[in-house]
């Protein structure tokens, strides 16, 4: 059975935003399965805007997990924004995951704001003054996220594999913003975690000017669905449930029940 | 001595911090000089934000000859489907 995605990120709702994202969620039920949120749902991460974020999510009729994004961060209160969100019942995720049973089929998704740090053969070292290795550091802490989530999401025996991110994995996703940001756009240590593990699609958003389609070097699609760049509601994907290790080797996943369910657990916090 | 290219990049420079720190918050648009004007543009999320932007630029960028395509992102497209 096809698992049915909808995506879209960096839709930067704001205090006078009331109104505008529900609507277009208003066909989710019809074409999709989930909704992910690629971060950047607030403008300046205020507990105001976060309060109009969650009222248009409220009773989105399929399961919504999300990842925060640098905007989300801005005012310092990300944990706040966060619970307010999962009050909703948002499933967002931060080195975390969630699985959820779609059609007799077990959909998991591994998530992770993610950092900067660049892309290989030009990303940044600890080394040097202090402030320099707190970013790089971070940026490893944040690629060790996403690993650990996208192992407990490989565990959970899930037959389709998503990692959701707002930062990058790729460049291949950036082509069309400035060369010299690429740093503050995505790390590689993402997609390194991403092809150490596997998963059957990656999707971000962060880079306003980028573009749509990449892959990690391990072959695992990479999608950016930024709301600036994919100029729709959102985006749709659908998969096959056919589980695939970092080298695009398929494996069938079992028969489908019958009776749709939607059991949603968290598989760890 | 500052003459009228290193001024316009700080000008820019300026409109971007100002942006930034805006009522838009916005850190997506592309503000470059080009030729003997400047280049505004990118995608924003709504009429209001791009309001704001365009005001900002008539301040920040006085006297300068721009280029402005400033879009708002449609929200109301078909939504594509990939199969994978």
């Amino acid at each position: 059975m096809t698992i049915r995605i909808a995506a879209v990120g960096d839709i930067h709702l704001g205090t006078g935003s009331q109104g505008t994202l529900r609507p277009m969620l208003a066909s989710l039920q019809d074409c999709a399965d989930v909704l992910l949120l690629a971060g950047d749902l607030t403008r300046h991460g205020t507990i105001d805007e976060a309060l109009v974020v969650a009222d248009e999510l409220t009773d989105v009729p399929v399961p919504v997990v999300a990842v925060l994004g640098n905007h989300d961060y801005h005012g310092d209160r990300p944990q706040e924004i966060a619970a307010l969100l999962a009050q909703r019942g948002v499933h967002v995720l931060e080195g975390s995951s969630v699985v959820l049973e779609v059609g007799g089929r077990r959909l998991g998704v591994a998530g992770v704001k993610g950092f900067g740090g660049g892309f290989a053969g030009r990303a940044l070292e600890a080394f040097g003054e202090p402030e320099l290795k707190v970013f790089a550091h971070k940026s490893a802490a944040s690629a060790h996220g996403l690993r650990s989530a996208l192992h407990q999401v490989a565990t959970a025996g899930c037959d389709v594999r998503i990692a959701l991110t707002h930062y990058s994995p790729v460049p291949d996703t950036l082509a069309g913003e400035p060369l010299e940001i690429y740093p503050f756009l995505g790390s590689y240590l993402l997609a390194q975690a991403i092809d150490e593990i596997g998963a059957d699609l990656a999707v971000h958003g962060h880079a306003h000017s980028g573009s749509e389609q990449g892959m990690t070097n391990g072959g695992v699609r990479v999608r950016n669905v930024a709301q600036p760049l994919i100029r729709r509601s959102f985006v749709l994907f659908h998969l096959n449930g056919e589980q695939q290790d970092s080298n695009g080797r398929g494996e069938h996943a079992p028969e489908s029940q019958p009776e749709q369910q939607e059991a949603v657990y968290q598989a760890s916090v | 001595m500052i003459d009228g290219t290193t001024d316009t990049e700080y000008r820019i420079e300026r409109l971007r911090h100002r942006l930034a720190h805006g009522d838009s918050a916005e850190l997506g648009l592309h503000i470059e000089a080009r030729a003997n004007a400047v280049a505004v543009y990118g995608t924003v999320p709504d009429s209001e934000c791009r309001d704001e932007i365009l005001r900002a630029i008539e301040e920040e960028l006085a006297g300068l000859p721009t280029r402005i395509d400033v879009m708002v992102a449609s929200a109301h497209a078909e939504p594509r489907v990939e199969e994978l």
